[in-house]
C-alpha cells in the first residue's frame, strides 16, 4: 500500500502498519492496546550494508 | 420565506455565494457573489410567459428529475424572490443570441442577457450558519436496485410524487406504468446506522418521516396496502408515539426486519422482498408495486468550503461541531458564529426551528450588548522579542495572530484568541506569554510534584476539556488508578511546551504523559495536531540524547473516558516501575548539560 508506513506503539511495543501521508497529521491508535503513543518507524539507511 | 422576503430588516441575497468572510465577532466583513440571473428580479412579475416559449427542457432539480423545466425557470412555486432566472448552461446561447424567444416575449423587458455577477460587500456582527444537509444517495446499495428498478424510489421522491405541487399533481403513481400502486413498501435506515456503507449514525428524522408518509398515503388512498420494514422505530418526540399508533391503526403493517435484496419482476415491474421478521423469527415474502427507500441525511458536500470560511470544526459524523454539546449547543467554537438546523446535526423541523430561534437569540445578545466580554485567558505577544517567524500565526486555530515579517509587525486580535496557548508553546523565542497557565505556574507545579521522591511520580499534562475531565470522570466513578500520577491542567494540550516536558525529565520525572482530546473533540479546532507534532519531535530528540522515547507518552482521552484514563495510568505505572534510577540520573545530567 503506497499510503502506509510502519509504526511502533511505545506502550505495548506492537509494530503495525497505519495510513500515513507525509506531512498529514492523523490521530493514530495502537490496534493492540489502544494507546496513541504511536511512533513512526523510520527506515534504516541500507546503503552501507554489505551486499546491498 | 415570504415573511423573510418582505421583512424590512432582512436583506435576502438569493442565488448568491459567500466568497470570503474576514474579521471576528462584532467585526466580520463579508464578500458575496450575487450570481447573474439574467432577469431583473425587481421587475419580473413571474407571469411565466417567457418559460412557455422557451424551447429547452432539462430535468427539474426541485422535482428531483421526475419532471422537466425550461432553461428560463423559477426554482419552485414559493421561491423568494418570485422571479425567473436563466440557466445559462441549458440556454441555447446568448452570445450570439441563438434563440432570444424569452426576451421577445417579456412585456416588461426584464431579460438582460448581458447581466454580470455582482460583488456585494458588507459588515456583520455575527454569522449564523444554516447551510442544511444533503440526502444519502442509495445508488451504491446495489441490492436495492435504486436507479435500476423504476419502482424503487427514495423518500424524497415519494414526497414529490404525493405533493399537490409535484410532477404528477399529487397523484401517487408508480414510475414504470403511471398507475396507482396497490402495495407500497418502505425500507428504513437506508444509508444510516451502517458502519459498512452509508453513515454510522441514526439520521434522526427518517422514522417519523415514514410514519408521516404512511399516514399521508392512507389518507389519500385508504385501500393502498403499506408495509414498513424497520430495525426499530424511533418515535421519541412530542406526539410522535401517537402518530406512530395512528399509522398502525390506519392499517399500516410494521415488520421488524430489513430486506436483504429487492428483486424486480421484469414483466410486471413488481418488486419482491424476503424478510426475516425478528419479532416472530419467521421469514416472509412480499410482493410490492413500489418500494420507498427511507434514506438518511448526510453533511452537505460543500461543508469544507464553509468550514474554511469560518474556521469551524466537525464532529466525526461530518456535521459542524458546537462549542459545547450541553452548555453552548448553538455556538460555534469561533466567537460570533452560531448554528441553526442540520448543519450541526440531523434534526427535524421542530428542532431546527428551536435551534434557529436559539441562534437568533444568541446573535441578538451579542448585537444588543454592543460590546463583548472576553475570557481573560489570552496570549500576550512581546513584539520586542518576536523574530516574526510566523509559526504562531500558523499554529493559531482561530487565525487571531496577524504577522507581517517584512514590516516587522505582529498583532494579536484578542477578540479572536481563545487562549489555547498553542502559539506560546510553538514560539521558540519566548515572545508569547499566556495570561493564565503561565510557564512560571507550570514550572512551580512540576517542582512541587518532584520535590520529594521524584522517582515515584508520573507527570501528566492534561487538557482542561477532555483529559482532565476524563480523570474527573474516573474519580467520580470510583475507578482506581495509581497514586503516582500527578496531573497538571492546561487549557489545551497544544499549550504543553517542549520545555515543560524536558524540565520535568530534568527534575527527575521517570515518565511524562501529554494528554488531550481526541482529534475530533479538540475544543480549539485543531490545536492538538500541534501537540502530536511536538511530541513526535520530542521522541526523536530524546532518542538522540540517549533517553528512551518510551518514557514520554501521548494519550487522547475524552471527558467520558474515565475507564480509559484509569487503564492508561495503570499501564503507564508499569512503565514507570521499569525506569531505573541510573536512567533517571543520566537523563537529569544530560538535560542539565543541554540547558
Ligand atoms: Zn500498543
Amino acid at each position: 500500500m503506497p499510503d502506509e508506513a510502519d509504526f511502533k506503539c511505545l506502550r505495548c511495543g506492537a509494530e503495525f502498519k497505519l495510513h500515513y501521508v507525509k506531512g498529514v497529521i492523523e490521530e493514530r491508535t495502537c490496534p493492540r492496546c489502544g494507546s496513541n503513543s504511536v511512533r513512526l518507524l523510520k527506515k534504516k539507511e541500507t546503503a552501507g550494508e554489505p551486499g546491498k | 420565506m415570504m415573511d423573510v422576503g418582505r421583512h424590512p430588516n432582512i436583506k435576502l441575497l438569493a442565488y448568491s455565494e459567500i466568497e470570503s468572510i474576514s474579521g471576528y465577532i462584532g467585526n466580520f466583513h463579508v464578500r458575496v457573489r450575487k450570481k447573474a440571473r439574467y432577469v431583473d428580479e425587481t421587475q419580473c412579475t413571474a407571469c411565466g410567459e417567457c418559460a412557455k416559449v422557451c424551447p429547452v427542457a432539462v430535468p427539474d432539480e426541485y422535482q428531483l428529475g421526475l419532471s422537466l423545466r425550461k432553461a428560463i425557470y423559477i426554482p419552485f412555486a414559493q421561491a423568494v424572490p418570485s422571479a425567473y432566472l436563466i440557466d445559462m448552461k441549458a440556454c441555447l446561447g446568448t452570445n450570439p443570441i441563438a434563440c432570444g424567444k424569452c426576451a421577445e416575449k417579456c412585456d416588461k423587458k426584464c431579460i438582460n442577457y448581458d447581466m454580470q455577477d455582482e460583488i456585494i460587500e458588507f459588515d456583520a456582527g455575527v454569522v449564523i450558519v444554516a447551510t442544511g444537509m444533503d440526502v444519502y444517495d442509495p445508488t451504491e446499495l446495489e441490492e436495492y436496485g435504486y436507479t435500476r428498478y423504476e419502482n424503487v424510489i427514495t423518500s424524497m421522491e415519494f414526497e414529490r410524487l404525493i405533493s399537490a405541487g409535484g410532477p404528477s399533481d399529487g397523484h401517487f403513481i408508480r414510475p414504470s406504468d403511471k398507475r396507482r400502486p396497490k402495495t407500497v413498501g418502505f425500507i428504513q435506515c437506508v444509508g444510516s446506522r451502517s458502519e459498512r456503507r452509508g453513515k454510522p449514525y441514526c439520521s434522526n428524522i427518517c422514522c417519523m418521516n415514514t410514519v408521516k408518509d404512511t399516514l399521508l398515503l392512507k389518507d389519500h388512498y385508504p385501500d393502498v396496502e403499506a408495509k414498513v420494514f424497520y430495525i426499530d422505530i424511533r418515535a421519541f418526540g412530542k406526539g410522535f408515539e401517537d402518530l406512530f399508533k395512528r399509522s398502525k391503526e390506519a392499517g399500516v403493517q410494521y415488520i421488524r426486519g430489513i430486506p436483504g435484496e429487492i428483486i424486480e419482476d421484469p414483466v410486471t415491474k413488481n418488486l419482491k422482498v424476503m424478510v426475516e421478521d425478528t419479532t416472530t423469527n419467521r421469514i416472509s415474502e412480499h410482493e410490492l408495486d413500489m418500494i420507498v427507500l427511507s434514506v438518511g441525511v448526510t453533511p452537505r458536500a460543500d461543508m469544507p468550503e464553509v468550514q474554511q470560511l469560518l474556521t469551524l470544526s466537525k464532529t466525526p459524523d461530518g456535521f459542524f461541531m458546537e462549542a459545547h454539546p450541553k452548555l453552548k449547543p448553538v455556538d460555534a467554537p469561533t466567537s460570533g458564529v452560531f448554528f441553526a438546523g442540520c448543519a450541526e446535526a440531523p434534526k427535524d423541523v421542530k428542532d431546527s426551528v428551536t435551534q434557529a430561534s436559539a441562534a437568533a437569540s444568541r446573535a441578538m445578545t451579542v448585537l444588543s450588548a454592543g460590546k463583548i466580554k472576553l475570557e481573560a485567558i489570552t496570549s500576550v505577544i512581546n513584539p520586542e522579542i518576536c523574530r516574526f517567524c510566523t509559526i504562531c500565526a500558523q499554529a493559531c486555530p482561530y487565525k487571531a495572530i496577524k504577522v507581517e515579517p517584512k514590516k516587522k509587525s505582529i498583532e494579536l486580535i484578542e477578540a479572536m484568541c481563545k487562549g489555547c496557548g498553542t502559539c506560546g508553546a510553538e514560539c521558540r523565542f519566548g515572545a508569547i506569554k499566556m495570561r493564565h497557565f503561565t510557564d512560571e505556574q507550570t514550572y512551580a507545579q512540576i517542582d512541587a510534584y518532584l520535590e520529594e521522591d521524584p522517582y515515584n511520580k508520573i507527570i501528566v499534562f492534561a487538557c482542561n476539556w477532555c483529559s482532565y475531565a476524563g480523570a474527573d470522570t474516573c474519580g467520580g466513578a470510583r475507578l482506581q488508578y495509581p497514586p503516582s500520577a500527578r496531573l497538571i491542567r492546561t487549557m489545551c494540550s497544544g499549550r504543553v511546551d517542549e520545555d515543560w516536558v524536558l524540565y520535568a525529565f530534568r527534575k527527575g520525572a521517570p515518565i511524562v504523559v501529554v494528554s488531550g482530546c481526541h482529534f475530533v473533540d479538540c475544543h480549539y479546532i485543531d490545536a492538538n495536531r500541534w501537540t502530536q507534532k511536538r511530541v513526535e519531535k520530542l521522541w526523536d530528540k530524546l532518542e538522540k540524547l540517549g533517553i528512551r522515547p518510551d518514557r514520554l507518552f501521548l494519550e487522547w482521552i475524552s471527558a467520558a473516558e474515565g475507564q480509559r484514563f484509569a487503564k492508561t495510568m495503570i499501564d503507564i505505572e508499569r512503565h514507570r516501575q521499569r525506569v531505573t534510577k541510573e536512567e533517571i540520573e543520566y537523563t537529569m545530567k544530560v538535560l542539565s548539560e543541554q540547558k
